[in-house]
């Protein structure tokens, strides 16, 4: 499954509308019109699940792209163009820390689930139920946060949830990256083990529990009953199913009950999917009747063909951080690697500033740091926003290699001259002669991709450092390249040395949980450091705001991985299209309640 | 004939078991972990475990074979670790429309090549025969992906006369109640194919031409027309019926590229996308169905033989 959560929600959004293209901006509020279908165009991948608690086998991110706007999480994320949450349109009226930030007090709104029942927070229950009994088989599940971290759940009132968790967090962190990930569901009507049977309180008991969450999941996975099934037809969100075809396609109508604040104005949107972006582009040229639809970055030069066919392109940062992930435990530059200076050496020869520009068009994002300077704004520290700890410069990278023993051979190989551990030798591990050169694996089928990785292989050589490159599948290569770290590193699995993935999504609150701590679910490199660790646990469970940026430089300083460019998302759609923009990174077009047609 | 029948019947189990055999060996030989190919950056050891408990993969190799067997023998092809629907319902959803695609792409690129097969013999060495013969060539030469976006950018961007995209109903019915949708898709699959059954059809025919039967039935005085038709056409025909014998097959495989450029999700981009991503039940109930229409082809086209040519006599093979 190539296309991870963040990247399939925000596959059709934008930000930023390019310099040449004007229309469709503006807001959907007081204009009065009704009515008109959406089409929009999804490339590569449709949803396959409708129950919103997907098994962990089941990592398509597009049934989250399905099932958000049936059932909004408790927080919603993204706020007009800002990567924040968005109290109006969240299902929560507030969220307050207490007693030391473990313990969390939610209100909800009143709304109501689309048969009239009110969402209450038994439905909050339900949804913890399910998943304390079934975790970890849950594909959003991360060990420690939720549920594993809520000690109790109590309800004061229908309106009110109180959880207590095992200790304290940063309360923005719980709220944007652990309560953002909760889909409120109807208890009332899914409570239930089996078609026939009566809706209880199966989901009290731990084996309930289970029972429930296993006839839901199979349920989910029936695609030719998504839309009859009567499990599927209560929703709080602004839409209903209205169609589900085995080839991918759906569509929406208005929930004509939803409580929320934006009534959807579109009589219907219709989602259809195209085996390739080559399709779509074919479809986006000849005048077809989709609405909204993306648009590779090697096809820019199409917009003004597109412009004339009446759309609008426009482009929005990924909430995600590129980068090359180093495997500090490959048997052979393992110990290179783990060189600090030399992941310097590295990152300095990498020209980011003429991979944007040249390769991209100047529609990326820099990458100074391990966070996207474009899609998070207001988390980019003042050195990242300067353009990060290690500008290009080939000089100072040249310079590192001779100060610790090596031989610069430009354009050739460099060598290990110095063996030892002291201050100024190559360092522990690596022996004399030992070149400079590594391999780097990426995922293929991407023209700007292959430019990208040519343009580092080629900077990199100005210090000797010899890259090869080995483009494979994005499957192929996560098949293929396993965790290593100090207490494991199986050779068949850990014989990989650098690879680049595309990205690795950033969560609302973009701390580096996961990615650079020890043992963290995504640190394929074993990358390990108490210091980064301690410095990571700052952000998640104090409430320094400080707490923040220190982490951010440290990361950005200490390589953990190396940063480069990421390539914004290009959107196309009809002009005559409002609403769309601005829309935010986070939420990825999921809100079409307010697009509306201003002809 | 019967006992040749059940002796080739006999045969073609055999291949497809050994197809199945080689093909589940060979899967599972691939260097890399369908976990982690599946899951992605999801690939956390604990649902690593469940995925593999999931479908089985902690169990040892020949063990999972024989469940393999005995859920292909019960109908059961396994559920797809990308897609998460059963095999039996993809494929079920996307032969058809591979079916009604490939079938009428070869059944109009036949009823071009064999006509012009045979004008090429009968004008042999003419400038008909030069023309069609360069034609056919570029044709042959081209690739199908530039080609198809060749005749999107005139007919459907250009003119915009024909959609871009190949008919999006879900069944066969659906698909040809939208027959402009099936143009450029059938005429970019049929016309590549055109160029090879024309050069077997103009071989063959330059052959039956050349004889006696024919100049017999053209010194009695039969009119060329039922010439062409009655004794070359039917005589010429053998290595054209094995070639589509053979192409059965690429009918059920689907073709990739076609179904990328229209938009039109067969069995060839299932086979692909399931390759890429080590989805073993799709490689293996894709495989196994391919290998069945292998063995199906290649019986049909014998029987065909002993229609067209009543020499061939199965019985006393």
């Amino acid at each position: 499954m190539r296309v991870p959560r963040w990247t399939a929600a925000v596959a059709i959004v934008v930000i930023t509308v390019l310099a040449a293209c004007s229309g469709g901006g503006g807001t959907s509020a007081g204009h009065g019109r009704t009515g008109g279908t959406v089409t929009m165009a999804w490339v590569g991948a449709s949803p396959n699940f409708i129950f919103p608690l997907a098994p962990a086998t089941n990592t398509n991110g597009y049934n989250e792209n399905l099932t958000e706007p049936l059932w909004p999480a408790l927080v919603y994320d993204g706020d007009g163009g800002k990567t924040a949450v968005n109290p109006q349109e969240s299902l929560f009226s507030s969220i307050t820390y207490s007693n030391g930030d473990k313990k969390v007090t939610i209100d909800l709104k009143h709304w109501n689930w689309s048969d009239g029942k009110p969402v209450t927070s038994r439905d909050f229950t339900f949804v913890y139920n399910l998943l304390k009994a079934n975790v970890p088989n849950w594909w959003l599940y991360v060990p420690g946060l939720f549920p594993d971290g809520v000690s109790s759940v109590t309800t004061p009132s229908a309106d009110t949830v109180v959880l207590n968790l095992t200790h304290s967090y940063n309360p923005t962190f719980y709220t944007d990256d652990v309560l953002s990930l909760v889909q409120i569901l109807p208890q009332h009507a899914w409570d239930k083990t089996s078609t026939s049977g009566p809706v209880g309180n199966d989901d009290e008991t731990t084996s309930g529990a289970k029972a429930v969450y296993a006839f839901l999941q199979k349920e989910g996975g029936q695609m030719s009953t998504f839309t009859t099934n009567p499990l599927w037809k209560v929703v709080d969100g602004p839409w209903k199913l209205a169609s589900f075809t085995s080839n991918g396609a759906w569509d929406y109508v208005p929930n004509k009950e939803y409580s929320g604040p934006d009534k959807p104005f579109l009589a219907r949107m219709n989602n259809v999917p195209y085996t390739t972006d080559t399709a779509e582009l074919n479809a986006l040229r000849s005048g077809s009747s989709i609405t909204v639809g993306t648009l590779p970055l090697n096809d820019i030069s199409q917009k003004g063909i597109l412009k004339t066919e009446g759309y609008t392109v426009a482009s929005v940062p990924f909430p995600a951080v590129a980068n090359i992930t180093l495997n500090l435990y490959n048997g052979s530059v393992g110990p290179v690697l783990s060189q600090l200076y030399i992941r310097q050496v590295l990152e300095d020869l990498i020209n980011r500033p003429q991979i944007v520009s040249k390769v991209y068009n100047g529609l990326a994002d820099p990458g100074n740091g391990p966070i996207s300077v474009q899609a998070f704004p207001s988390w980019v520290s003042p050195l990242e926003n300067s353009g990060g700890p290690y500008p290009y410069s080939p000089s100072t990278a040249t310079a590192l290699l001779k100060a610790h023993g090596w031989k610069v051979t430009p354009n050739g190989t460099t060598t290990c001259q110095r063996p030892g551990s002291g201050a100024s030798d190559c360092g522990g591990g690596i022996t004399a002669g030992q070149p400079l050169s590594f391999q780097l694996l990426y995922s293929s089928g991407t023209a700007s991709m292959d430019e990208q990785e040519a343009a580092i292989q080629s900077s990199e050589a100005q210090a000797g450092v010899k890259i090869s490159l080995r483009p494979e599948p994005y499957n192929t290569l996560a098949a293929n390249v396993g965790t290593c770290t100090a207490s494991s590193h199986p050779a068949a699995t850990c014989g990989w040395q650098l690879v680049d993935f595309g990205y690795q999504p950033n969560s609302l609150y973009p701390a580096g949980n996961g990615f650079f701590n020890t043992g963290g679910y995504n640190n394929f490199g074993g990358y390990s450091n108490p210091e980064m660790n301690d410095l990571i646990n700052a952000t998640e469970y104090g409430s320094s705001t400080s707490a923040f940026f220190t982490y951010e430089d440290y990361a950005a300083r200490q390589l953990p991985w190396l940063w480069i460019p990421l390539p914004a998302n290009i959107s196309v759609y009809k002009s005559n299209l409002q609403g769309f923009t601005p829309l935010n990174p986070l939420t990825g077009g999921l809100n079409p309640e307010v697009w509306y047609y201003s002809s | 004939m019967t006992a040749y029948l059940v002796r080739r019947i006999g045969q073609s189990v055999a291949v497809v078991i050994g197809v199945m055999i080689l093909t589940f060996v060979l899967i599972h030989m691939e260097p890399g972990s369908a976990a982690r190919a599946t899951l992605g950056t999801h690939a956390t050891a604990s649902r690593i475990a469940i995925f593999n408990s999931t479908y089985g993969l902690n169990e040892p190799l020949d063990r999972q074979f024989v469940t393999y067997l005995d859920q292909v023998v019960h109908g059961n092809l396994g559920t797809s670790y990308a897609l998460q629907q059963p095999v039996s319902s993809l494929i079920a959803q996307r032969l058809p429309r591979d079916f009604l695609l490939l079938g009428l792409s070869t059944v109009l690129a036949l009823l071009i090549a064999l006509p012009l097969g045979i004008y090429q013999a009968v004008r042999r060495n003419g400038i008909g025969d030069y023309v069609y013969t360069g034609i056919a060539f570029t044709l042959y030469s081209m690739p199908d992906f530039f080609f198809a976006i060749l005749l999107i950018a005139v007919f459907s961007v250009q003119l915009q006369i024909l959609p871009p995209e190949a008919p999006q109903a879900t069944t066969v019915a659906g698909m040809l109640a939208d027959p402009r949708a099936l143009v450029l898709p059938v005429v970019t699959l049929a016309l590549i194919s055109v160029a090879s059954y024309s050069r077997y059809m103009r071989s063959s025919a330059i052959d039956t031409l050349a004889q006696d039967y024919i100049r017999v039935t053209r010194a009695k005085g039969l009119p060329e027309r039922l010439v062409l038709s009655r004794h070359v056409l039917r005589n010429s025909l053998l290595p054209v019926v094995t070639l589509v014998g053979l192409s059965f097959p690429t009918i059920v495989a689907g073709a990739v590229i076609a179904e990328a450029v229209f938009n039109y999700p067969g069995m060839g981009l299932l086979f692909y996308q399931a390759a890429t991503s080590h989805d073993f039940p799709v490689l293996l109930g894709s495989t196994l169905v391919v290998g069945v229409a292998t063995v199906i082809g290649s019986l049909a086209a014998d029987l065909v033989y002993a229609v067209l040519d009543p020499r061939v006599r199965y019985g006393h093979a």
